[in-house]
């Protein structure tokens, strides 16, 4: 079979990305430009402030993409653009130059969804196996989603109110760590101990989660410390957050893998990095005899690896866009 | 010589493909909402239906603000996209000059564009086109005292703005457009970049 070289641009947020996969598996090259620093002094990101960077960066990124990968725009079969879900200014920026590519190049447009973007990063470690559950957690996702065969998603459940990775960096911000605190807060808590009493979220018979209550009830714990003048263990409040917060996850990630007879499990999304919810989900598979792939931390946060990696299963599968392809903020995985 | 204009600034996609001699197609379109969606489909149906081909464009030129920042970005995407891949020599405009050439009127000619809260887009530039007020963001209650001491004069706008009189509405002259324009500078791609002439709301509370 002739070797298939898929191009991905990814902008959904505040990172511009270019990168070049081979067969849905190989990485050719890759090249993240990050406005992290950018966003820093304002608390998060403020979504005109990166829809003007991606706008600057997007032809030096993919310059640099190809000239890592000694290639020419020729040598390039498919490109695959995040189309959504995510902010919609930065989005509209790698579309609008995929779409120009492809037009240009004569090459076929493949439209992805983010989540699917960083559910195959997982094939770039290794070729996915099926029927597996992927555990889908990010600053803007908490979700399970079953697939039976390659890019076929069935979401299962998702988060009722707040995205796991959302919910980690408001509870840093309470306490006082600088934007992005959500990777702050699991060094933190190695340090601490649980002695803070929190609320288990959501224990019902569904595959859903809710962050929101346990968010406020981190709130409101500091700002009544705060009131009768105690100091806030930081350490041991991260620590009592992150094990709820996990327990939670765990909870329904069992629940799926028992009911739904899974065999494999991955994680998937920037919170993926995180190394409790590593730790608590290897020990679950371990118990439940299940494989489990976590991908390496390059592939958690987003990047276009993972956009050229899930174009490539996408365009096996026929899902090919035309011209008019708009990008979405919101869009279920489908 | 073959060339290429591109203005995404409004909701209207004007865009034209031209020679020296003549425009040889061209799209004056309202996309309103549907920018993202069709602009670029609509300047691929101009290359299709006069069997012109990527490569024979000699200049890309692309409106770079001030209008819609949206707006702006997906056409300076394009454009920049385009010239970077294909190696095209590249050059920009402002779509206020772009509004001013496109007046044929023998005096001072005021584009305007809407910025909200009392606040316009505005240049005014002589009837030979020289700049007497360089492109900026002007609270309205400034331009109408600049322009008071100006005698003739026309505002160009397609914006509902009734604190002006003499308002002529923006048709692009888009030949006389490119013609001017078509010996500019050429700009690297990589810099090719909006001029929003406005801060963003966030840099503005932040004191930059």
């Amino acid at each position: 079979m002739k070797d298939l070289y898929i191009m991905g641009i990814e902008s959904s947020c505040d990172e511009t990305s270019v990168s070049i996969v081979k067969n849905g598996t190989t990485e050719v090259a890759t090249v993240i430009s990050s406005q992290i620093d950018i966003h820093k002094s304002y608390g998060g990101v403020v979504p005109e402030i990166a829809s003007r960077e991606h706008v600057k960066n997007i032809t030096i990124v993919l310059e640099e993409c190809l000239e890592k990968a000694h290639m020419t725009m020729e040598e390039i079969d498919a490109i695959a653009v995040t189309y959504g879900p995510g902010l919609i200014g930065s989005l509209l920026i790698g579309l609008e130059a995929a779409k120009t590519l492809s037009f240009l190049y004569n090459k076929p447009l493949i439209p992805v969804h983010h989540i699917a973007g960083h559910i195959y990063a997982n094939s770039l470690v290794k070729e996915l196996a099926f029927p597996l559950l992927a555990v889908v957690v990010s600053g803007g996702h908490t979700e399970l989603v079953v697939m039976r065969k390659h890019y076929d998603f069935r979401k299962i459940g998702g988060t009722l109110d707040d995205a796991i990775g959302e919910c980690y960096d408001k509870v840093a911000r309470v306490i006082g760590l600088e934007y992005p605190g959500g990777p702050k807060i699991d060094k933190l808590s190695s340090l601490g101990k649980k002695t803070y009493k929190l609320p288990i979220p959501l224990k019902d018979d569904s595959y859903n989660f809710s962050f929101s209550g346990l968010k406020s009830a981190v709130i409101n714990l500091v700002h009544n410390e705060q009131q009768h003048n105690r100091e806030i263990n930081k350490e041991d409040l991260a620590a009592s957050f992150q094990s709820v917060a996990i327990e939670e996850i765990t909870t329904k990630v069992r629940k799926a893998i028992t009911e739904q007879n899974i065999k494999n499990v991955l994680v998937a999304g920037g919170v993926a990095a995180n190394n409790a919810l590593r730790n608590a989900l290897t020990s679950l598979a371990n118990e439940l005899n299940v494989n489990l792939s976590i991908p390496p931390l390059k592939y958690c946060t987003d990047n276009a690896t993972m956009i050229a990696a899930a174009g490539f299963y996408a365009y096996k599968a026929g899902r090919i866009a035309d011209l008019r392809l708009n990008s979405k903020s919101q869009d279920e995985l489908k | 010589m073959k060339y290429l204009y591109i203005d995404t600034s409004s909701s209207y996609l004007y865009s034209a493909i031209a020679d020296d001699s003549k425009l040889i197609c061209e799209v004056k379109k309202d996309l309103g909402h549907t920018l993202s969606e069709e602009a670029l489909p609509e300047i691929v149906e101009m290359f299709r239906k006069n069997n012109i081909t990527p490569k024979e464009i000699n200049k890309i030129i692309v409106v770079d603000g001030p209008g819609s920042f949206t707006g702006i970005r997906i056409g300076i995407t394009i454009a920049k996209v385009y010239a970077w891949s294909l190696n095209i020599p590249i050059t920009t405009i402002s779509a206020l000059e772009a509004m001013a050439l496109s007046l044929n009127d023998k005096s001072y000619r005021v584009p305007v564009l809407d910025a909200r809260r009392d606040y316009v887009f505005a240049a005014i530039y002589q009837d030979n086109m020289t700049e007497i007020m360089l492109p900026q963001h002007i609270k309205i209650v400034d331009l109408l005292h600049k322009i008071e001491q100006i005698e003739d004069f026309h505002i160009i706008t397609n914006d509902t703005l009734e604190m002006f009189q003499n308002i002529k509405p923006y048709d692009p002259d888009l030949f006389k457009i490119i013609s001017s324009s078509k010996t500019k500078q050429e700009i690297n791609p990589h810099a090719v970049n909006p001029k929003y002439l406005k801060l963003t709301e966030a840099e503005e509370k932040n004191g930059h």
